[in-house]
């Protein structure tokens, strides 16, 4: 009967002391949630851990929770959103220490997109637009890289990503329009010229 | 022949569109149009395969025993929370006020009338308890005090 139990159910069993609550909730959102850090931090490794201290984070902040105003998958997918931008501005203020005449491309990454974009059969699909659509998100202002990922990944409603950014649809709008239309200037340029 | 002025659609509004994130009504404007305006079609067209590469842009597979160390580390996390933190006392009575403010929300009337039996009873024993009705002022001494300030 448990895996019935509605997510808000189970915040409820979490919050009233029931840790099954959180193993059902994390088994439910843990491919979201890594889908998200994934697209944003672009590297499974710093995905991975960020997904393991967004749950955490959920998980002390659980309290905050309220139903009426959103959904919880709209909640965590915020959570998740917020931390791997976080880890994403971390990263790009280290690699523009390290590598100040870099700043803006990240060529030491290249390497590792051929391994991600592999699609389950195995082969590689797509290779330059994907690159290309990968160097463009990552470099998108934080606001349109956040959009863009909740949008078209996690298929929120633009008005659900307003709410949860407290801004108005209309700036969702255009910041959803702008990250698609570099994309779809970058895609036309044609891939790997980096 | 003469040709009406067209007003072609913002690319925002064909991606709004697309995505179905616009009203009804609207869609059902801009559907019209874009059976008679090949321009709008062409950009609609371009937006439409700029979504379909941004999908194919799949994720990194994690392993299922990676996932399942994760949960352990979490759930060991959890446990030890659970013990160590006073979080859950707060939050229950968080969720005692939060019950009791849905039913006052849902049933006003019973709930004002609650409160004044509530308010009389306590006001009642305030006052036989410390004996404020021997600390208020008599009339007297009232219009006393108020000759003295004017």
């Amino acid at each position: 009967m448990d895996s019935l139990k509605s997510d808000e159910d189970l915040v409820d069993d979490i919050l009233g002391g029931i840790e099954n609550g959180f193993s059902q909730l994390y088994d439910r959102y843990r491919r979201p949630v890594y889908s998200i850090a994934f697209r944003i931090v672009q590297n499974s490794e710093d995905a991975y851990d960020a997904s393991q201290e967004i749950f955490i984070r959920a998980y002390r902040s659980l309290d905050s929770f309220d139903r009426r105003k959103s959904r919880f998958y709209s909640w965590i997918c915020r959570l998740a959103a917020n931390y791997a931008i976080d880890c994403w501005r971390l990263r790009r203020r280290r690699a523009e220490t390290q590598f100040p005449e870099a700043s803006g491309s990240h060529p030491l990454r290249i390497p590792a997109l051929v391994d991600a974009i592999r699609s389950p059969h195995g082969e590689l699909e797509n290779k330059e637009k994907v690159q290309e659509i990968w160097r463009c998100v990552d470099a998108l202002p934080e606001l349109q890289k956040k959009v863009f990922v909740l949008r078209y990944f996690q298929e929120l409603k633009l008005e659900e990503i307003a709410e949860m950014e407290n801004c108005s649809l209309g700036t969702v709008k255009t910041s959803l329009y702008r990250a698609t239309q570099t994309i779809r200037r970058a895609v036309k340029r044609g891939g790997g010229q980096s | 022949m003469k040709r009406h002025a067209i007003r072609h659609y913002s690319e925002e509004e064909l991606l709004m569109h697309i995505l179905g994130e616009e009203d009804p009504e609207g869609s059902a404007i801009i559907s019209a149009h874009l059976e008679e305006c090949p321009e709008c079609r062409v950009i609609l067209r371009e937006y439409r395969q700029v979504l379909e590469d941004i999908h194919c842009w799949r994720v990194d597979e994690i392993s299922e025993a990676a996932w399942q160390e994760q949960k352990e580390r979490l759930m060991a996390f959890v446990q030890n929370d659970g013990k160590t933190s006073f979080r859950n006392f707060w939050v229950r009575l968080g969720g005692v006020f939060s019950q009791t403010w849905d039913y006052a929300m849902s049933h006003p009337l019973p709930t004002l009338g609650y409160i004044a039996v509530a308010v009389a009873f306590a006001s009642q024993r305030t006052i036989s308890i410390f004996r404020l009705d021997q600390m208020l002022p008599t009339t007297g001494e009232v219009i006393q005090v108020l000759k003295l300030v004017l």
